[in-house]
């Protein structure tokens, strides 16, 4: 078989190695943005712009970390988001996100997400100034390395570390009433911290 | 708040920077050993690095959401449901010289995959048919400002586009 026969894909021609590319790629995208955005409507909004963004530019896209490229446009989609609407708030426009949540159709993804997804710890991350999230989720969940996550925002690695440590302290204290059940993570080689 | 230049004595505390560093276990050298010891004596330093442990903890234990499959769908059909605002004037109506042209680029952009070596020729095929469409709508699109753009009056589909491509070898 050297080529993809259209007809096997149905009506509607996808692509096949669009269909990797989305594949390989979708989960980490969403979890990012559902990170950043903190719901789901956001989420999906910003996940589906970032995909259509790759389409326009594949051809532009000058081989290197395609993940690192992912993680720049929704990044900036999200960065985006935030000062748009923060314009929108000042001109005292109401904002939609809800509505939009609304008309979303409820189903067994949405179930799950209800069940496991820890609202705390979510509402703790919404909590933070976007810059300093932005920060702490490349560091902490996406696991960029502060180099990786200063190219991303295009700001200085010093910066990056204050961001990311301010942001953890915010988290933390956003959680203190959780401290029994929020143990110290010592699996980075080091003593062990304070009781 | 403690800075950058009370880090470099021994006795002083770590700065913010030291503290998320020495935490994330990402210092070296001199400063990783000097921040060893200091926090073996220091409680607030020690104790600063904990609360940086105890919020990536809590973050990375939390559950990651997952995919709804409606979205999986959507972002399947991007190439189809994609609008470009027109067609480029240098592309003739069959379109030739410009897949032609842009095959190229497309592939630097083959995801190599030795793992799955039958499927070598049908993703690269497929692969630059994306990105063929890709650089089109890019080229299309190149004046697009807001984040949602809606179809034009003949908004032109991937698909379309795709009942246009010559055959590749």
């Amino acid at each position: 078989m050297t080529t993809v026969d259209p007809a096997e894909a149905g009506t509607i021609w996808v692509p096949p190695t669009w269909d990797e590319v989305v594949r390989e790629h979708a989960d980490r995208v969403y979890r990012l943005a559902f990170r950043l955005s903190g719901n789901r409507a956001d989420a999906e909004d910003l996940t589906q712009e970032t995909f259509v963004r790759v389409f326009r530019s594949l051809a532009e896209y000058t081989p290197g970390t395609f993940e690192g490229w992912l993680h720049r446009i929704t990044t900036n989609l999200f960065l985006d988001m935030v000062r748009r609407r923060q314009r929108i708030r000042f001109d005292a426009l109401p904002d939609d996100a809800g509505d939009r949540l609304a008309s979303r159709e409820g189903g067994p993804e949405q179930a799950y997400e209800q069940m496991n997804l820890d609202p705390e710890v979510q509402a703790a991350l919404d909590a933070l100034p976007a810059d300093f999230r932005v920060a702490v989720v490349l560091c902490d969940l996406e696991q960029l390395s502060y180099e990786e996550i200063a190219a991303t925002l295009g700001i200085k690695v010093g910066t990056v570390r204050s961001r990311i440590h301010r942001g953890r302290v915010m988290l933390r204290e956003a959680l203190a009433h959780r401290a029994p059940g929020l143990r110290p993570a010592n699996e980075f080689g080091e003593a062990p911290a304070h009781a | 708040m403690r800075d950058l230049g009370r880090d470099l004595g021994r006795a002083q505390h770590l700065s913010d920077e030291a503290i998320a560093a020495f935490a994330d276990d990402v210092l070296t050298g001199h400063a990783r050993q000097r921040a060893r010891r200091h926090t073996a004596l220091c409680a607030e330093c020690n104790h600063a690095v904990a609360v940086q442990r105890e919020a990536v903890w809590a973050l990375r234990t939390a559950p990651a959401p997952a995919l709804p499959s409606g979205l999986l769908d959507r972002l399947r059909d991007v190439p189809v449901t994609t609008p470009i605002r027109q067609v480029p004037t240098h592309v003739d109506e069959h379109g030739n010289t410009m897949f032609a042209s842009f095959a190229a680029p497309a592939a630097a952009f083959v995801p190599v995959q030795p793992e799955h070596p039958r499927r070598g020729r049908p993703v690269a095929f497929a692969v630059a048919s994306v990105a063929v469409l890709g650089a089109l709508a890019g080229t299309a699109a190149s004046d697009s400002g807001p984040t949602r753009e809606p179809a034009g009056p003949h908004p032109v589909h991937a698909g379309y586009l795709r009942a246009e491509l010559p055959k590749h070898p």
